[in-house]
């Protein structure tokens, strides 16, 4: 396809779609064939690389209160225009106006397989709910300078019709994505860790090659029993499972978690368990299972009124190199199980 | 201690009826060298094939690659493994520049420890061993051997082949020297007082899985439950470390040619003072790595006076919170550091890229993703692995931990990733 004959479908709000202003806000989904508003701005940043063939229009409470519908709805106008690209906003600080860009954009991504792009400023709610799945570049919070930053969007949009190579965030003004891509740096990685060890110890300013992990802290709760009328069970990530490894669960990188019954067991026999756990040296837990989960202890406690009673399902996986998706799924997953099977505290063993 | 690497260019390798090194051609009579090679009764046929850049050819089941140097005055060859025990570091090392003895493994399908060499096309300029000429050796384990022994034997070969390789530059005058000389560490001359004393800290093993006891890393040394300790870095880069048989994405070549010790030489005496290199090993359980940890910066503030101190990593996650531990426990002390990582994302999303978050521990280098998808175009021949060739010789995927040398832990490859 020539650039030339690019297609483009913009979407506005009902502000920048010059139906109106709060009182039109209510409007459903509408298009209009060609440029209009905002969208005139996007035919002159594309100059003679693209055509505005329509705008799409929707007032920010219809987009805001029936979310699915005007998602579903806009998308089939959208496809029925046959773009090569959608251009979205950009919707600046308007909140209602960035979440339906996202939304819009990320469904049309979805379902008609066409590149998008759209344009926030930081604090817009938008930007933190979509910027994983859409490019969203950056923006003023108002619209003053509305052709330079519709520049951007179609200098990023263009590179994306066109299967062109995206660089780095910075370059291309747009939200970090949260995906890592390797590249090749200007020197290797023993030259950059002196240079910026030497920064760090002038007091110079340095940038960190890895963002500091955003691990949600979870508080621990308290327990409201007294541990001789509590149920204890145990649950581990270091991988102990029935020999032959009944429910499969990886090595490494694990999507899968056991449930193994410990009904009737003063103690774990070694012949009878395995451990596939491919992160640490499980030598030890192999030899003698107790030391990743001590059942043998547990009964005892049990026995002697220590505790009120011992789970009789132990739940384990394999933590290693283990998605932080992976982790808190299974890990909410098995928190329900316990919780509907009346477990009032958890001992994790972790390696 | 003063080490010299004496340099002889290499730009072409071909077999022949002797093994000499005649101007930049190295000259290698293979059936001497198998023959020699042979006598491991652990071994029960080996191969020896040439591969040069920029030949359509892949090397598979690659294990490791060792960099050929023979010591021409002082000391011994690869001492505690090869040679006696000695200490390394010191007097003359003959070097061959351009060549590279490739190790690989016949046993195992692995990819923790296996990867590939492509000697042309796009990823050869990825790795340093796609622009080095190429001594492979393929050798098989006799029927008893177990494969601890295995792995012991065949990196004994490589290690044999070196030195052999580079005794042929022994007589030759050298086309560059590189000097190593540190004064003693405490001794810093008052105008060059001033400068940040900086100390590397360098995990040489990991033991997430079981160590064999011919696996020696340290001076022939399995470093089983090492506690941290002080060596000179022309130690390291004089053939007393070793990569282990767990080798991901790590060479025995890059710590003979290590780039943080070359790195922190480079700015010795200008930017810094090279304090001193610490060695130690991610332990297994959580009371030795505590210890570790503060042991090591233990030896950094207080032995060493450091004032800066750079790390690096082996392996994969545990050794990368315990390094990050000893970094942290620097940091307690009033060391500031700069670590080097991989990103250990399993699904390319960034929040997944470190495994830690300790105060203090926020200039971080990484070394890229391992589980990055790479292709890997069709070549003309595959060698190092017969029963692999089919697979390996048409376009197929990989990783980037799968091509050798594209990652180097110690930091000394330029792949890098980006957050976007």
């Amino acid at each position: 396809m020539a650039a030339e004959t690019l297609r483009v479908v913009c979407y506005l709000n009902q502000f920048f779609g010059q139906l109106g202003g709060e009182d039109k806000a209510g409007v459903g989904p509408q298009v209009v064939d060609g440029a209009i508003g905002a969208a005139r701005a996007v035919q002159q940043a594309l100059g003679d690389a693209g055509t505005v063939v329509a705008t799409v229009i929707c007032g920010d409470n219809y987009a805001a209160e029936q979310a699915e519908r005007a998602t579903t709805e806009l998308v089939a106008l959208v496809a029925a225009a046959r773009p090569d690209l959608l251009v979205a906003g950009p919707a600046f600080l308007a909140g209602r106006y960035g979440v339906a860009c996202g939304a819009l954009c990320a469904a049309a991504q979805a379902e008609l397989k066409i590149p998008t792009v759209t344009g926030m400023h930081a604090e817009n709610p938008g930007v933190e709910l979509y910027r994983r799945q859409v490019y969203v570049v950056q923006t003023g919070a108002e619209a003053t300078r509305m052709l330079p930053e519709v520049q951007r969007l179609v200098a990023l949009g263009l590179k994306l019709a066109r299967g062109e190579a995206i660089g780095a965030p910075a370059a291309h003004g747009y939200f970090a994505r949260g995906v890592t891509r390797n590249i090749v740096a200007g020197a290797n990685a023993a030259d950059r860790a002196v240079a910026m060890l030497l920064d760090k110890l002038a007091g110079r300013a340095f940038t960190t090659e890895v963002p500091r992990p955003a691990f949600p802290p979870v508080a621990a709760p308290r327990l409201v029993k007294t541990l001789a009328g509590a149920t204890i069970a145990l649950v581990t990530d270091g991988g102990l499972v029935p020999r032959g490894n009944p429910d499969g669960i990886e090595a490494l990188n694990a999507t899968r978690y056991g449930a193994y019954s410990i009904e009737g067991k003063s103690s774990l026999d070694a012949a009878q368990y395995d451990n596939p756990h491919r992160g640490y040296d499980t030598t030890w837990v192999k030899q003698d299972p107790h030391r990743l989960v001590p059942v043998d202890v547990a009964r005892e406690l049990e026995q002697s009124g220590a505790i009120g009673k011992l789970h009789e399902t132990i739940y384990s996986t394999v933590g290693v190199a283990t998605t932080l998706a992976q982790s808190a799924r299974m890990g909410r997953e098995i928190a329900e199980k316990l919780r509907a099977a009346g477990v009032d505290a958890v001992i994790l063993t972790s390696t | 201690m003063r080490l010299e690497l004496r340099w002889s260019d290499v730009d072409e390798v071909t077999a022949a009826p002797a093994t000499r090194l005649v101007g930049t051609r190295l000259e290698v009579d293979l059936a001497e060298l198998r023959e020699l090679l042979s006598a491991d009764s652990r071994l029960a046929r080996i191969r020896l094939e040439l591969a040069r850049p920029g030949e359509r050819c892949r090397i598979g089941r690659v294990f490791d690659v060792i960099a050929p140097r023979a010591k021409a005055e002082g000391g011994e060859d690869f001492p505690g493994v090869l040679g006696k025990v000695a200490r390394a570091g010191h007097g003359r090392t003959s070097a061959l520049d351009g060549v590279a003895v490739v190790a690989t493994d016949q046993q195992t399908d692995n990819v923790g420890t296996l990867a590939v060499i492509d000697m042309a096309g796009p990823n050869a300029a990825l790795s340093a061993f796609g622009r080095t000429h190429n001594l492979v050796i393929a050798a098989w384990p006799s029927p008893s051997t177990e494969r601890s022994d295995y792995l012991a034997a065949v990196r004994l070969a490589a290690l044999k082949t070196a030195v052999h390789l580079a005794r042929t530059a022994r007589e030759a005058d050298p086309d560059r020297v590189d000097v190593f000389a540190l004064s003693p560490s405490p001794r810093v001359p008052p105008e060059l007082a001033h400068l940040p004393r900086v100390a590397y800290v360098f995990q040489i093993h990991s033991h997430q899985r079981p160590t064999g006891l011919d696996e020696g890393i340290l001076y022939g040394d399995p470093v089983r439950r090492m506690l941290p300790t002080i060596v000179h870095p022309n130690e390291v880069l004089d053939g007393a470390v070793l990569r282990g048989f767990m080798g991901r994405s790590v060479t025995t070549w890059a710590i003979q040619n290590h780039p943080m010790i070359r790195a922190l030489y480079a700015q010795h005496a200008r930017t810094l003072w090279f304090a001193g290199v610490v060695v130690t090993v991610a332990q297994a359980t959580e009371p030795e790595r505590v210890r570790s940890a503060f042991l090591t910066a233990g030896l950094v503030a207080h032995t060493l006076g450091a004032d800066g101190a750079v790390l690096t990593k082996i392996g994969g996650g545990a050794p990368h919170v315990d390094m990050a531990q000893a970094a942290a426990q620097c940091e307690a002390l009033g060391v500031k550091t700069t670590a080097v990582v991989e990103d250990m994302s399993t699904d390319g999303s960034a929040e997944g890229m470190l495994l830690f978050d300790f105060p203090g521990v926020d200039a971080l280098v990484n070394v890229g993703s391992s589980q990055e998808p790479i292709t890997l175009p069709a070549m003309d021949r595959v060698i190092g692995a017969d029963d692999l060739a089919s697979k390996l010789l048409g376009e197929t995927r990989a990783t980037y931990g799968g091509l050798c040398g594209a990652i180097e832990q110690v930091g000394a490859t330029r792949v890098m990733a980006e957050v976007r």
